[in-house]
């Protein structure tokens, strides 16, 4: 990029008063010496003139009287009480707002969520459960512990013997 | 960085992406499941408590056995819909085969064999590092006692 | 003594309406001229305008003065303009009354010092190539040009930030001279 196109870019700014003093004066001593810097600044101040020029002249013509008399009528219109009604809630419904809603609706949905699936304050049930079970033949007993939540599944040995220390066995079984 | 926080915008989209990943953590299958199997003797015969056992005392009173004595510990990670085979004393073996994982509980389905005979077949749900105990093969003159416990990795 | 706008709002506030009245007819002209620059004809941005200083009304207990008056009265205003415009999108023909209404501005200022021709080819073609920026651009550069606000009170009325600004308005600027070049 050459200095008169680093120059054009700053120009806007320039003419705004958004370039700090340092960078303002570079622009300025450029622009004053550089024909086509020049240029393009009156370019720029063209089109604000022009632009500026055309509106101010509608502007100028607008009279106060009947645009108050217009904006009083709206005023002390009645206006159907489902407008008011829609307007209120609409006012209420700002894009901040709104944006604040969105996040605070996500946590307590997830709030729900967690709740749903960890129902009792988030208490899951601790003690292990027995969702099948093929002991072939021999007798069984399940036991809960309340206060360890502890799930026992006790497998009695099979009369015909496993081995041959099953009457030790059978007698040393859980007491339960 | 507090300050960029209150735009709307940049918090609603950190909530997001919190909520989905929460989400996706509680609901995905975890990569394996790390199960540690203790064999324990119970038995009648004499009042000894095995220090080793000290973790899980509370859990055996209900056994009502004079002394409980720790054998052998064996860990082994299983991957998911995988299954493990762990030596059990007395020529016996223990397959745990991984099933399922949903609500922080864990499927396993657990066959005891005594050499090719099986023992038990049971399909249970522990809680994510929970346990469960089964008991009652005879052993060495008392009863054989095994907890298995299981935590997702 | 006259009155500072903030205390023309509280009277308002109080239920005063020709307070309101007073505030209307400083701002009334200022108002329509940024909408003018916004709309596509002069009897809609007058009706914006209109409808403008009605909602301003209607919402006057809510501004607490946490920016000034105008600030706000233009930040409505803009917001109607674009509303205003995208609904005419879907109406094309609007932009044969516009041509009109630019002639009509070329009558009304024919004792102007622009009397080459030149400068009347670009004020026939100005509103053509403003017409055909964005809504947004178009705020931008009509703001600037009126009222010669500073960036930041730009950005504060059309919710953006003082870069957003001034890469809309270099953007703008770059797009009119490309249009108008043959009649800069």
């Amino acid at each position: 990029m050459s200095q008169c196109d680093a120059i054009q870019e700053s120009i806007g700014r320039w003419l705004d008063g958004e370039l700090k003093a340092t960078d303002s004066e570079a622009v300025r001593s450029h622009v004053e010496g550089c024909l086509a810097c020049g240029a393009a600044r009156q370019r720029l101040e063209k089109i604000q003139t022009t632009l500026g020029g055309l509106l101010r002249a509608q502007a100028s013509q607008l009279e106060f009287a009947p645009f108050w008399r217009e904006v009083r009528r709206r005023i002390d219109e009645k206006r159907p009480w489902h407008e008011e009604l829609i307007e209120r809630v609409q006012s209420q419904l700002t894009a901040p707002r709104l944006a604040w809603a969105v996040p605070a609706a996500i946590i307590l949905a997830l709030g729900f969520i967690s709740y749903a699936k960890w129902p009792l304050g988030g208490q899951v049930s601790n003690y292990a459960s027995v969702e099948s079970i093929d002991t072939h033949g021999r007798s069984v007993a399940l036991l809960r512990e309340d206060e360890t939540k502890t799930t026992i599944i006790w497998l009695y040995q099979d009369p015909e013997g496993d081995n041959e220390n099953v009457e030790e066995a059978t007698k040393s079984g859980p007491a339960f | 960085m507090w300050k960029k926080l209150r735009n709307p915008v940049l918090l609603f989209s950190l909530v997001f992406v919190s909520a989905a990943s929460w989400l996706h953590a509680a609901e995905s299958a975890p990569q394996s499941v790390q199960v540690t199997v203790r064999s324990i003797l119970a038995g009648s015969k004499s009042d000894e408590f095995d220090p080793k056992l000290k973790s899980i005392e509370q859990q055996l009173k209900p056994l009502k056995h004079r002394s409980y004595r720790a054998l052998k510990d064996e860990t082994q990670t299983i991957p998911w819909q995988g299954s493990k085979a762990f030596e059990i004393p007395g020529g016996r073996s223990l397959t745990i085969a991984t099933q399922e994982f949903q609500n922080e509980r864990i499927g396993l389905k657990i066959r005891l064999t005594q050499g090719d005979k099986p023992l038990i077949d049971t399909t249970v749900k522990i809680p994510n590092r929970g346990n469960i105990i089964l008991g009652g093969p005879a052993h060495e003159g008392g009863s054989l006692i095994l907890s298995i416990s299981a935590a997702t990795q | 003594m006259e009155l500072s706008d903030w205390q023309l709002v509280e009277k308002c506030q109080a239920g005063d309406a020709d307070a309101f009245q007073v505030l209307v007819s400083r701002y009334h002209q200022k108002v329509f001229m940024v909408i003018l620059g916004l709309m596509r004809n002069r009897e809609d941005a007058l009706e914006v305008a209109q409808e403008t200083f009605f909602r301003a009304y209607r919402k006057i207990k809510s501004f607490q003065g946490g920016s000034s008056f105008y600030t706000w009265i233009y930040r409505i205003a803009v917001n109607n303009a674009i509303d205003a415009q995208r609904k005419q999108k879907r109406n094309p023909l609007d932009f044969h009354e516009n041509i009109e209404g630019i002639f009509e501005a070329r009558n009304e200022v024919a004792n102007d010092p622009f009397a080459d021709v030149h400068d009347r080819e670009l004020r026939e073609n100005m509103s053509k190539a403003i017409n055909e920026l964005t809504p947004e651009h178009k705020a931008v550069i009509v703001l600037r040009t009126i009222e010669g606000m500073s960036y930041k009170d730009i950005g504060e009325i059309l919710g953006c930030s003082e870069g957003t600004v001034m890469s809309r308005l270099h953007y703008a600027r770059k797009k009119l001279q490309e249009k108008l070049r043959a009649y800069l």
